[in-house]
């Protein structure tokens, strides 16, 4: 466990300043829905009848922007971003950093398996994610509930957030996978945040032009999107089981790249 | 000079490659503008009866937001971002790899000063910002060109679009001291996008914290493009905060590189 607990102190400090930028985006932007609310109803319909083109450019396509509901969906997209970053950054670092920061011959010398190693790292880099997602699940919650004036989603809300554990998760496993696949141990973090981006970019693609639709299912921003939990209340379960999938064939192939790998010293 | 033509070699490959990022970025979005035109009159009408507290929110100027500038403008915030990234990783990149590459002790036993060292790896990451740019602009206005039908003022536009580099020398300035200030950085892009976005969510505290404020703290609010179309000018109180923060950020990072102890490698 000596290398779980030295995993979490490690990146402690990242990690509340993860969570403090995570609370301030939630509350600051719901803080926004305050000044809409508040200047009529009808700006809904108005708003629906906007050309697509016009709706996507905003990022508002297909939510109802007076509800507090609504109004955190558009929000979701930006929180989703910021803890695929996290997530991607955590999982290429935990696998990356002994060889990068040259300390791997250290810990390889110790009586623990590859795998052992490998076991405790992914666990505390996902204990790394929950943090993160407790933190927003709260904000969240609590902004959603004050700004909606009384109108509780929590459940809608709980979905999103069990929708965002998820996407961590998938993007951590892609970090992992990078950093046990690459050769150099600085590359990961860039590998891994670019197919972010990728994926990101695809997302706005099909969202302006539904002739890509076809790639809707290589971007997880499309698995867990805001507006289809909004509208159906709960995760597809196509898409989740896509992303559950994914997210394990890559922590198996983490293992198994990590325990062939030719350590650098 | 050595060091200075070093630098610009390492970084030729990811210049391209950032580069041709914004010049694509900036034709994908542009090519949209004529469907997004197409039904301007109908969008102007409905633009018109939303509520302006929901326009301000979505930062919709009704007057300018149908035109390249505003469309451009729109966009811009999102470039800047990337623009930042790109910025910030020069700045904390240059001289910590030296440190993290161990390569350290093998420059500074050079007979060359550290004023010598510092300000060639500056004017090194200073010249890709500037190459960045002289791709980025001319693409912009190309496609501005291209796509818009009706005919729109060039200096105008080059000065929205010049903000970027405004935006980059900022993040420039800030990575250099971030360089010098922190211990040891392991990973230049897990140290920058997170000070990136945080000096973007900044950004967004507006609503909480009043308009105001917000504005002097973040360089992503120092150039709003309404304010350039309406002004033709600059802001210049912003304008010189962001060069003088640039600057002062600049100039202290070298003066503790002077005094920093420098690990040697192993």
């Amino acid at each position: 466990m000596n290398i779980f607990w030295h995993e979490l102190k490690a990146h402690r400090k990242g990690l509340i300043g993860w969570s403090v930028g995570m609370v301030l985006l939630v509350v600051s932007s719901m803080a926004k829905l305050g000044t809409i609310s508040g200047s009529g109803q009808n700006a809904a319909e108005i708003l629906k009848a906007f050309p697509k083109p016009v709706m996507v450019i905003f990022g508002i396509n297909g939510f109802d922007l007076t509800t507090a509901i609504g109004y955190f969906g558009v929000t979701f997209l930006y929180i989703a971003l910021m803890a695929a970053i996290h997530a991607s950054i955590i999982g290429a670092e935990v696998i990356a950093e002994e060889e990068r920061d040259k300390t791997v011959e250290f810990l390889a010398a110790k009586p623990v398996s590859r795998s052992g190693i490998v076991s405790q790292k992914l666990a505390a880099g996902i204990v790394n994610l929950l943090i993160l997602n407790l933190a927003t699940l709260a904000a969240s919650v609590w902004s959603v509930d004050y700004y909606g004036k009384g109108v509780i989603e929590n459940n809608l809300v709980l979905t999103m957030m069990i929708g965002l554990a998820l996407m961590q998760l998938l993007f951590f496993a892609l970090g992992a996978f990078m950093a046990a696949v690459t050769k150099n141990p600085k590359l990961p973090i860039v590998e891994a945040t670019s197919v972010l981006l990728a994926t990101y970019i695809i997302w706005v693609i099909i969202d302006l032009n539904s002739s890509f639709d076809i790639l809707k299912y290589a971007t997880p921003f499309k698995y867990f999107d805001a507006k289809m939990i909004i509208d159906s209340g709960h995760l597809d379960p196509v898409y989740t089981a896509i992303s559950v999938v994914l997210t394990v064939i890559m922590i198996f192939v983490t293992y198994f790249a990590y325990n062939r790998r030719d350590l650098k010293v | 000079m050595n060091i200075y033509f070093q630098e610009l070699r390492f970084y030729r490959r990811s210049t391209i490659i950032w580069a041709a990022v914004f010049a694509l970025g900036i034709f994908g979005y542009l090519s949209l503008f004529t469907t997004f035109t197409k039904d301007v009159e109908v969008s102007k009408r409905l633009l018109d009866s939303i509520p302006v507290a929901l326009r301000t929110a979505l930062s919709i100027r009704l007057d300018t937001f149908f035109t390249i500038f505003g469309f451009f403008g729109y966009l811009l915030t999102y470039l800047w971002l990337v623009g930042a990234i790109q910025a910030m990783n020069l700045g904390v990149g240059v001289l910590s790899k030296e440190i993290s590459g161990e390569t350290a002790d093998f420059l500074l036993t050079k007979p060359v000063s550290r004023f010598k060292v510092f300000s060639s790896k500056f004017m090194a990451v200073f010249t890709v910002i500037v190459l960045t740019n002289l791709v980025f602009m001319p693409a912009a206005y190309t496609a501005a060109r291209l796509f818009s039908a009706d005919a729109f003022d060039t200096k105008l536009f080059l000065m929205i679009a010049g903000t970027m580099f405004f935006v980059q020398i900022f993040f420039l300035g800030v990575g250099f001291l971030v360089s010098v200030v922190v211990p040891k950085i392991k990973s230049v892009l897990a140290c920058s996008l997170p000070i990136v976005f945080g000096f973007f969510v900044v950004g967004l505290l507006d609503s909480l914290i009043g308009t105001e404020p917000v504005k002097y703290l973040t360089p992503f609010k120092y150039f709003d493009p309404n304010y350039i179309i309406t002004n033709g000018a600059y802001d210049w109180k912003y304008l010189i905060v962001d060069v003088g923060v640039a600057a002062f950020c600049t100039v202290l990072a070298f003066f503790i590189y002077q005094r920093k102890e420098i690990k040697a490698g192993a």
